[in-house]
């Protein structure tokens, strides 16, 4: 099984990197409705990894088979080269897009009974809650009752308790939705941080500026397959329209440009984006502008992840 | 398996930690105390003492007796609490009532022709409307001294009477097998609280158990929790746990009741004593009464040593354990169907429809209550205490009057073999439901869609 050559759906195979987890032909189906068709996912150890796709694409599907808290029909996920366990869901830390808590229970009774539940004994997780607690500055709302809370204060005791028992693998769905800006940018963080520490983290998103931010692969579901796939890089740069942005001394009024280069933005000021033709490359703009002004800075404008997402769905809009 | 020990737990602590626990285990204790000392400290409690005025016309009620002549069985007799004085006639009594605040009613008997006995009296009052208690007692004379004058007027003699209304034939039914009594009514009594018991015990904590999983679903927690437990779990954790809370409580219940009737019993020893009430016999006995009357006292004391007789009839090293079967048996067949139920709901609105089917063979087993009674042994009887979903509540209702050993076993089998199905049905469809939402929506659109292709 280990040694079976693992493709990613619609994108390239990186090799130096360890898979954490691989989803194979995952299929699965609600009465007629096929929610998942086929999808293959390869999401590298300690990387963060995006899951993409518009309201109803079968996201938050293939996160409950990951979790196993639904059943694939077809297909299975393997979480370092073998098949995964129950077991295993101990090293999973899962932040549901519908996500709640008991409102009648107190806060820090509540955190303990779910890390509990995790598999950590009550010292431990006491202790490490305190940790957290304090990290948050919410250490006073130890023994309030949740319901006397407001919605951002549980979404931090949501994060917290999702991240307690230090999960291999974290996976968030929606994890901003619903986040002021302030909680959203200490969630980033964290996430970051949770990275650096190790963790494998999947998250999926409707945010396509935190995906540029964060996500270093992702994969783009829709209408129940994988459409796109691989490194954020990579798909930028594979979408690229050939357009650069140059920024040069002086003025760009007197600049004589070749029919091959067209000036896409009014300038302004001293920079200008300019779309190349078809099999000409960047040095052969610099060959054309170095002679005429000096560069301050020269750069490709790649699409972003959004005009991606968009291009990518009405592509599959369009097929039906 | 630790990890339903967790939930269990929280199932439990939560529960039991809630105000309203606390609250109900209080409650009902004191409400049986004072069911059990209310009646007796209304009775025993001294009452202000009524005034009745007897202006009796005929003369037949002793109202001519201007000397206190008569014997007592020929006249109203004062009590504690009920006093009589007769008026020569009707207009003095009313003055006497207008003058005198004491009186509180005239008992007003007219004359009929010559000797023709007095048909109708009637009890005047003003304002204050007589008591319960004093109405019965005038009524209870009025019969008395009517029934005492005709037997004087044919010549029959007290013990004559006496000889004739007492002596009666007793019907009994009993087992030929055994020989013993049946003791109908003590037993169907026992039956209905039996019944009734674990009729309320199955939907008290089933509609907790049903409450719990909703409150899960539209908390949104569930999804969180069902990533680290199987559904499975938490719904049994759920299940065991309520009924850890349901015991709990039943055995507070019994404490606290036991402590407060003893406590009543305590503080008031005069009043609960059955010694005082052999003294008020003997005190009523004395004070005038007429042997019809000690002999009716008697009769209704009687009773109770059948009540007493009849509970030793019954065979409780049976009647205990079946309850105590059927009581946890009954609860956990419900139980896990009532999660379920709760799965499909996204609210209490919803659980009211999705409870409809598991409350229909509770209901209809209670409505044909009276008729299992009158025959504890019939083919009604006997079908619904072997269908698991209605034998919980049947079977106690007939186990009291005794039901053929295989009867019982027969029922207990079919429910240790059901629930595991009950269970594994309804783990399946809380697995499916229990993140789905809106389903009650979504049946009803399926149906609309399933209407317009069949067009």
């Amino acid at each position: 099984m280990a040694s079976q050559p693992l493709r990613l759906c619609g994108g390239k195979n990186i090799k130096q990197f360890k898979m954490f987890l691989v989803a194979q032909h995952i299929e699965k189906s609600y009465g007629t409705y096929k929610a998942l068709d086929d999808v293959c996912l390869e999401v590298r150890e300690g990387s963060i990894f995006g899951l993409l796709g518009p309201n109803g694409a079968g996201k938050t599907t293939l996160i409950r088979i990951i979790n196993r808290i639904s059943r694939a029909d077809k297909g299975e996920i393997l979480l370092e080269n073998r098949q995964m366990t129950d077991r295993d869901v101990q090293q999973i830390g899962y932040l549901p897009e519908e996500r709640g808590l008991y409102r009648k229970m107190k806060v820090g009774e509540q955190a303990v009974y779910l890390a509990q539940l995790k598999g950590l004994a009550r010292r431990d997780a006491e202790r490490r809650l305190m940790e957290w607690f304090d990290k948050f500055e919410i250490g006073g709302w130890w023994n309030r009752r949740v319901e006397e809370l407001s919605k951002g204060m549980q979404q931090k005791i949501q994060f917290i308790v999702t991240v307690l028992h230090e999960p291999r693998l974290l996976i968030f769905d929606e994890p901003f939705s619903g986040f002021d800006p302030l909680n959203a940018t200490l969630l980033k963080n964290e996430i970051l941080q949770l990275k650096e520490k190790g963790a494998t983290v999947i998250f999926s998103t409707h945010n396509m500026a935190s995906v540029e931010e964060l996500c270093d692969d992702i994969a783009l579901i829709n209408r129940s397959k994988v459409v796109l796939g691989g490194s954020v890089d990579e798909i930028r740069r594979s979408y690229s329209r050939n357009i650069y942005q140059v920024e040069i001394e002086g003025s760009p009024e007197g600049l004589q440009l070749p029919s091959w280069c067209r000036q896409i933005e009014a300038c302004d000021g001293h920079s200008l984006k300019l779309s190349l033709g078809e099999g000409k490359r960047s040095n052969d703009l610099l060959g054309v502008l170095l002679p005429q002004c000096n560069i301050l800075s020269f750069s490709e404008v790649l699409p972003s992840m959004n005009d991606i997402f968009i291009a990518n769905v009405k592509k599959g809009g369009d097929d039906e | 398996m630790n990890k339903i020990l967790l939930v269990i737990r929280r199932e439990y602590m939560t529960r039991v930690r809630k105000p309203s626990f606390w609250i109900l285990t209080i409650v009902v204790p004191i409400l049986l105390g004072a069911l059990y000392a209310i009646p007796v400290y209304i009775a025993m409690k001294p009452v202000e003492k009524s005034v009745v005025l007897v202006a009796d016309e005929s003369g037949m009620f002793g109202g001519l007796d201007r000397n206190d002549t008569l014997r007592a069985d020929s006249r109203f007799v004062s009590s504690d609490n009920i006093a009589y004085r007769y008026a020569a006639t009707f207009d003095y009594a009313c003055r006497t009532m207008d003058s005198d605040d004491g009186v509180d009613a005239i008992l007003y008997i007219r004359k009929r022709a010559s000797d023709a006995i007095p048909t109708d009296a009637c009890l005047y009052y003003r304002s204050d409307l007589p008591s319960q208690q004093v109405r019965y007692d005038v009524d209870r004379q009025l019969q008395r001294i009517l029934r005492n004058r005709l037997l004087q007027a044919h010549g029959i003699s007290d013990d004559e009477y006496a000889l004739i209304t007492n002596t009666r034939i007793n019907l009994r039914t009993e087992d030929m097998e055994t020989g013993r009594e049946a003791f109908l009514e003590v037993k169907s009594g026992l039956g209905i609280v039996l019944a009734m018991l674990i009729y309320l015990v199955i939907f008290m904590f089933g509609a907790q158990v049903m409450r719990g999983v909703v409150e899960e679903k539209s908390s949104r927690i569930i999804e969180v929790i069902v990533c680290s437990v199987k559904p499975f779990q938490l719904m049994m954790g759920k299940v065991v746990g309520i009924a850890m809370v349901g015991f709990t409580q039943f055995l507070l219940w019994v404490v606290l009741t036991g402590v407060a009737v003893v406590g009543i019993q305590a503080v008031n020893s005069d009043l609960f004593g059955v010694a005082a009430q052999k003294h008020e016999i003997t005190e009523l006995a004395t004070k005038g009464y007429d042997a019809t009357l000690q002999m009716q006292q008697a009769d209704q004391m009687a009773g109770l040593p059948q009540v007493v007789e009849g509970i030793a009839s019954i065979d409780f090293g049976v009647v205990v354990p079946v309850f105590l079967f059927f009581f946890v048996f009954g609860y956990l067949l419900y139980a896990t169907l009532f999660a379920a139920a709760g799965a499909m709901s996204d609210n209490d609105t919803d659980t009211q429809l999705f409870s409809l089917p598991l409350t229909i063979p509770l209901l209809i087993t209670l409505l044909l209550m009276p008729a299992m009674i009158n025959s504890p042994s019939g083919v009604l009887s006997q079908v619904l205490s072997l269908i698991p979903f209605t034998s919980p509540v049947a079977m106690m209702l007939r186990v009291p009057f005794g039901v053929p050993t295989w009867q019982v076993a027969l029922s207990i089998v079919l429910i240790v073999v059901t629930i595991p199905l009950c269970t594994w049905l309804s783990a399946y469809i809380y697995r499916r439901s229990i993140l789905r939402y809106n389903l009650l929506a979504k049946l009803h659109l399926g149906r609309k869609e399933g209407r317009k292709t069949g067009r």
